[in-house]
């Protein structure tokens, strides 16, 4: 498949990227792994007059300590993130969904906020991005500006960011010691997650003190599951206590009907699965 | 696939229904959609599909092939074809007023057909991104009712 | 039970080390040789038809129908004409009166119905994806760009979609053609006289023994070989050169000329490396016969390579069936009769032999088993989808499954063992040869052996131990275990037996040997290889027969100039049939050198023997000298000192007709673990031992092996064609049609046995499609396994999460009732998993 013609510009700094955007509005389109946006020009379902390529910026590739939390730049591959200790050490859910991102060509060419941008609710990122409360920062010719993670995802592919301004970074509070599993359900490794189930918990003394849990491909975005998160708080890591519980999670969300599964098969699916990595992540 | 939508609006159901026969306003409501042209039974013009990663435009006409002033019922047909080799797309919109108290309430039922590549683009994503485009459609004939009060 | 080793086969104690290259002395055949063919496909020296750039080349790019049935009422190409690089647009209006009609080589019935099939339809479409027009330019990128540009006005018709909806005529694919039926075909073993008559069997069973009455789905599916398809044509002065990524360049030259009424010696066909087909390049296909055109009316070179997409929507699809089946058994559990009826998907159009593939599963539902009675009839249907024609295994993998599957029933039925029921009933390994209710005759086997050896490496026993704790605990993740005793038929095919059923060609295969002057030998083979190994395994026969080093023999195919003369590769033909050319050619290369020899060596011809590469005079001792086949070859070349009247050439050609078909069989054990909660099926181990014959090389077969298990497995569990109720593929990329990857299977098992084919000098039977043919059965035999407590019989393939998921539900919720088998056959009562879904509501059956 080839795309239809498009200019293609580099740009080595942001602010370069940012007036690139300005100056072409509408027919530009920005690129940093090109994972996503690929396909799309190569089955001509775009064809943008402009192709801007921030994978080339330096100052956007480092993953970096913030001192309470990790910043991610927006040049850093799935790859990146994987061999990265900081991550590893604190952010230990993200490292575990990254490593079940598609497969390892694209893991090396995808980036992070690539995948956040780009707003794809079966993406194996944005739930875990929600669950650990992740902040966007955002760059346009106004300045930067931080959105939490649970402003940042408007819709099916549409995200904060504006016209003319760039993700240029994910900033994600240290989870360090946190249980953490992302159960992601699929039929074939490579592929996007049917269901995927992000938790994070904090274990003392036997019960869950506190727990985020992340949902993939359950509606529209990713999404947090407050009232499942809330109930779990205070109960022992045992499938007796937390069972019930956890196969609530599918109680009002509106997941996709597709070749994969139906919208009723998605629900029941994410109760096991998120019953399942809670129980994981709590290490019972 | 079929797409269902039902919204109330506080106008009366002659008001909503003059309205929602007014094809150019009508159509203008549609996320992206230019009406270059439209009389009372027909109307044509272009879709610009915006969402995301994807941009497509498809140039369609579409036309009344029933309605019933008084019964407040219409169905209304509308093709369209993709540029850039895209396929087509067609539609069956059929809208039924039933009064709800002082207001209208509006059942939308559209039948959507699209062929070709974006069919193919996979995970029924589609499905996904024509259920928004309608619920947006909806959700500004329902505003322009709304703010109007009823009055088109 | 029991069963014996004892006797017929040998059991193969070492399997091929894959690990190893086998570089020892002592005969080649046999010897587990690395492939001389990796080396470039490994290192991106190999020569596919889309690496070509010839001077002055242009493109063609292809406009499909979005649609599936729909009147073409406009065209525009003005904007396609005018875009920049853009030398010329076909439309079918341009071409209708030179593109003929695509070829269909097997009628098999003589009132068969087919419409015509166009390369570029002309003013109807009868699938989504059906060529439309193409345009042809400068570069590939302008090709495409001016295809987007075409402008076509369709007309929305009727499409006929579900299989068993257009078997009635519900909806015409083909209007002019009154029907969608295209032909029924019928063999029954009464009207045959090789056997009885099913329906006194049934009546039988139906009053006081056992009757299996089931209905099972063969989803469509697409064979996703590696390499996109891709063909250049040059037009160079009078002859057509074209390099396709084909199975078969000589069958593609002749009906090249056949369709485009061009001289057959005016065309060379050219295989270059070809990157898999699996069937899906047994084809000649419109963009060869567009190419061709494109190039005649340029009079340049012209390029055409599919997208992925492009070859999951057009290049033809496989399998497509509904099997109505009837088992009747005694109550002791003695097969007595099978009918098969089935429906078979077409598609749009006939390709080259797409009626014939289900007839090729028509001798093969009896399997290994003493069925006295058998009937089977066929009614082949066109629907407005992608034609399909074969896919490896080719009608066998369907017969295969039905029958295995049936086996498992009818043990469930009787609460007997799977395996002791087959057993009850398969034909005995001193019974061979033994002629079937079909009428072949099966030359050698024994179920016993490779049987016995899949349960002692699987652990049978301890396994069934296994499953019942886990019932008796009621365990979240249930255990199944799967049977699958396959038997095929390979080697296509008896040129004799191809005629009785009305396929327009033979099945024999050619092949040259030519002694070059230095002792190097060519070997030439119509079997035209596109990754099978075909180099090392021929090179290694020929090694053996002439006795000359492996490294010294070089093999050429997939050059109609070269290969002058061939039936290609398919249904596991090559080695049985190829390489007994091969080695028939060789013998005759030794016979032409053995005057020349005597004459030598000063001896009488009938006192020499050859071995080792030497002619030596019998008896005569130690230390005395002979003469080999390579000196011979350049005394050949000189020809100075020849015997009289002695051709100047040890060169010679074989044509081999196989006299009957060679039958692989064996075992394959499956345990499949299914978590209940999720619909999620997990294999837990696969052991497959297979009964090939002899075989040339161990690691080409391991290879063959485990590519067909994979390959199989995802019938069972991944693969399938969806069409939205547009007729819209909606499976039309990797994202949706779901190709497993080696990160979805486990390592396999594989052993083997060996009782040699009498088919050929070899003892070779054929491996290309066993694997394929075994594993669905033993997959989906294992899943019902696991749940047949819950009450359940049949899941519908592929066995996706959801769909186990929902069966479980429905048995919970109906008490097991709900299922196909509790249905009336084909009656609209019957559960439709051939519905045609919306796009949002596939994926189980709500």
């Amino acid at each position: 498949m080839i795309p239809a013609q498009f200019d293609y510009v580099a740009p080595a700094t942001v602010e370069e990227a940012l007036a690139l955007l300005a100056e072409h509005g509408d027919e530009a389109k920005v690129m940093a792994g090109g994972q996503s946006l690929l396909p799309v020009l190569r089955m001509r379902l775009n064809a943008p007059g402009v192709v801007v390529d921030i994978s080339r910026i330096e100052e956007l590739r480092s993953i970096t300590d913030d001192g309470d939390a990790i910043r991610i730049g927006a040049g850093a591959t799935y790859q990146d993130v994987l061999d990265s200790d900081l991550v590893r050490e604190h952010l230990t859910l993200l490292h575990q969904a990254v490593a079940e991102v598609a497969d390892p060509q694209i893991r090396h060419r995808g980036t992070v906020c690539g995948a956040l941008a780009h707003a794809d609710p079966a993406g194996d990122v944005g739930a875990p991005a929600l669950a650990l409360d992740a902040q966007m920062v955002i760059r346009g010719s106004e300045g930067e500006r931080t959105v939490p993670g649970s402003e940042f995802f408007v819709d099916l592919f549409e995200t904060a960011v504006g016209e003319g301004e760039l993700l240029t970074a994910v900033v994600i509070p240290k989870h360090t010691g946190w249980g953490s599993h992302y159960e992601k359900f699929v039929r074939v490794s490579h592929q996007w997650a049917i269901v995927g189930v992000a938790v994070t918990v904090r274990v003392e003394g036997g019960t869950i003190a506190e727990a985020k849990v992340g949902l993939t491909n359950m509606g529209s975005t990713p999404l947090r599951a407050p009232a499942v998160e809330a109930a779990l708080v205070g109960q022992p890591a045992s499938e007796e206590a937390i069972g019930a519980i956890c196969a609530q999670v599918g109680e009002g969300t509106d997941p996709p009907s597709d070749l994969n599964g139906q919208a009723d098969y998605r629900r029941h699916v994410a109760g096991v699965l998120t019953r399942r990595a809670v129980l994981a992540a709590a290490g019972a | 696939m079929q797409l269902e939508h039902s919204f109330v609006v506080p106008a009366d159901p002659d008001t909503t229904w003059a309205l929602l026969t007014d094809l150019k306003t009508v159509g203008g409501c549609f996320p992206g959609a230019t009406v270059t042209e439209a009389d009372a039974e027909t109307f044509a013009g272009n879709v610009k599909v915006k969402l995301g990663p994807i941009a497509v435009t498809y140039e369609g006409t579409g036309r009344f092939v029933e309605r019933d002033d008084e019964a407040h019922r219409a169905v209304i047909d509308g093709t369209g074809k993709g540029l850039r080799g895209l396929g087509n797309a067609g539609a069956q919109v059929t809208m039924q007023l039933v009064p709800d108290g002082p207001g209208t309430r509006v059942d939308v039922l559209t039948e959507l057909n699209i062929t070709g590549k974006p069919a193919q683009f996979g995970r029924g994503v589609m499905q996904s991104v024509s259920d928004k485009l309608l619920g947006q459609f909806v959700g500004c004939v329902e505003n322009k009712l709304a703010a109007g009060d009823g009055t088109p | 039970m029991s069963i014996s080793t004892e006797g017929v086969a040998e059991v193969v104690e070492e399997r091929a080390d894959v690990d190893r290259t086998d570089e020892s002395s002592g005969p080649e055949v046999g010897k587990a040789r690395r492939r001389k063919e990796d080396q470039r496909l490994i290192t991106g020296r190999t020569r596919w038809t889309d690496n070509l750039q010839l001077p002055g080349m242009l493109h063609v790019a292809t406009v499909r129908s979005p649609y599936a049935h729909a009147t073409i009422t406009g065209m525009d190409t003005t904007a396609a004409t005018s875009s920049p690089g853009v030398v010329a647009v076909l439309t079918g209006q341009d071409v209708k009166d030179s593109q003929g009609s695509l070829p269909c080589a097997w009628p098999i019935t003589e009132d068969q119905k087919a419409p015509p099939h166009p390369a570029i339809a002309v003013d109807r479409v009868a699938f989504s994806g059906e060529v439309v027009a193409v345009v042809v330019a400068r570069t590939a990128a302008a090709a495409r760009d001016g295809a987007e540009l075409v402008d076509v006005d369709y007309d929305e018709l009727p499409a006929a979609l579900d299989l068993r909806e257009s078997a009635a005529d519900t909806t015409l694919a083909h209007p002019d053609l009154g029907t969608n039926r295209s032909a029924h075909w019928v063999f029954d073993s009464a009207e045959a006289g090789t056997g009885e008559d099913v329906e006194a069997a049934i009546a039988q069973a139906r009053e006081d023994g056992v009757l299996i009455e089931r209905e099972y789905r063969q989803q469509r599916l697409i064979p996703s070989f590696m390499e996109p398809r891709s063909v250049v044509v040059d037009p160079t002065g009078e002859q057509f050169t074209m390099w396709s990524a084909t199975q078969v360049p000589h069958i593609l030259r002749l009906m090249l000329a056949l369709t485009l009424d061009v001289p057959e010696s005016k065309v060379r066909v050219i295989a270059p490396d070809v990157g898999g087909g699996f069937g899906g390049k047994l084809q000649v296909t419109p963009e060869e016969v567009i190419t061709f055109l494109a190039a005649r009316h340029t009079g340049k070179p012209c390029k055409w390579t599919e997208t992925r997409s492009e070859s999951l929507l057009s290049a033809h699809h496989g399998r497509d069936q509904w099997q109505k089946l009837t088992l009747a058994a005694t109550k002791d559990g003695t097969v007595t009769g099978l009918k098969v009826e089935l429906l078979a998907d077409m598609g749009a159009y006939l390709g080259l032999v797409t009626p014939g593939v289900p007839i090729l599963g028509a001798f093969m539902f009896n399997a290994i088993y003493k069925f006295p009675a058998y009937r089977f009839e066929c009614t082949n249907v066109f629907t407005n989808k992608t034609w399909t024609d074969a896919y490896r295994g080719a009608g066998r993998p369907e017969a295969t499954f039905a029958i295995e599957r049936l086996m498992d029933e009818l043990a469930a039925e009787l609460g007997r063992d799977p395996l002791e029921v087959r057993e009850q009933n398969w034909i005995r390994h001193e019974e061979f040869p033994f002629t079937s209710v079909c009428g072949l005759e099966y030359d050698s086997g024994n179920y016993e052996a490779a049987t016995a050896r899949a349960k002692e490496l699987f652990g049978y026993d301890e396994l069934r131990a296994e499953q019942a704790r886990r019932r008796e605990s009621n365990d979240r993740v249930q255990l199944g275990l799967g049977v699958s005793t396959f038997t095929e038929m390979c080697g296509l095919a008896p040129s004799r037996v191809l005629g009785s059923l009305s396929y327009g060609a033979g099945g024999w295969e050619h092949a040259s040997v030519r002694m070059l002057p230095s002792g190097k030998v060519e070997v030439i083979t119509g079997s035209s290889a596109h990754g099978q190994g075909h180099e090392t395994a021929w090179s290694q026969i020929v090694a053996d027969q002439l006795g000359v080093p492996f490294e010294d023999v070089e093999v050429l195919h997939g050059d109609t100039q070269i290969s002058h003369k061939g039936l290609d590769t398919y249904g596991s033909r090559s080695l049985v049939v190829g390489g007994q050319a091969v080695v028939k050619a060789a013998q005759k290369v030794i016979e032409k050198a053995r005057p020349l020899a005597a004459h030598v060596l000063e001896a009488n011809m009938d006192d020499l023997e050859f071995s080792s590469g030497t002619f030596t005079v019998k008896g005569a001792g130690e230390g005395q000298e002979g003469v080999s086949i390579t000196e011979l070859a350049l005394k050949t070349f000189a020809a100075h000192d020849l015997p009289d009247g002695m051709e100047p050439s040890l060169d010679a050609d074989a044509t081999f007709d196989p006299v009957n078909f060679s039958f692989p069989h064996g075992t394959h054990l499956c345990a499949m673990e299914v978590d209940t909660e999720t619909g999620e099926s997990r294999m837990r181990s696969y052991v497959a031992v297979d009964d090939i014959g002899n075989v040339v090389n161990p690691l080409i077969v391991e290879g063959q092996v485990h590519g067909g298990l994979v390959q199989g497995i995802a019938q069972a569990l991944w693969e399938e064609a969806v069409y939205d109720e547009q007729g819209t593929l909606v499976s039309g990329s990797f994202v949706d049609y779901t190709l497993p990857t080696t990160a979805d299977t486990i390592s396999f098992v594989t052993d083997r046995t060996v009782s040699p084919s009498t088919s050929n000098d070899l003892g070779a039977k054929g491996v290309g499609e066993a694997g394929c043919i075994a594993s669905t059965p033993a997959v989906v035999n294992a899943i019902v396994d696991a749940l047949r407590p819950l009450g359940i019989h049949d899941v519908t393939m592929p066995c996706t999460p959801e769909r186990v998921w929902r069966t479980i539900q429905d048995s919970g919720s109906g008490g097991g009732a709900t299922l196909p088998d509790a249905q009336p056959h084909f009656d609209e009562g019957a559960p439709n998993q051939d519905q045609p879904a919306d796009a949002g509501q596939e994926g189980g059956q709500a």
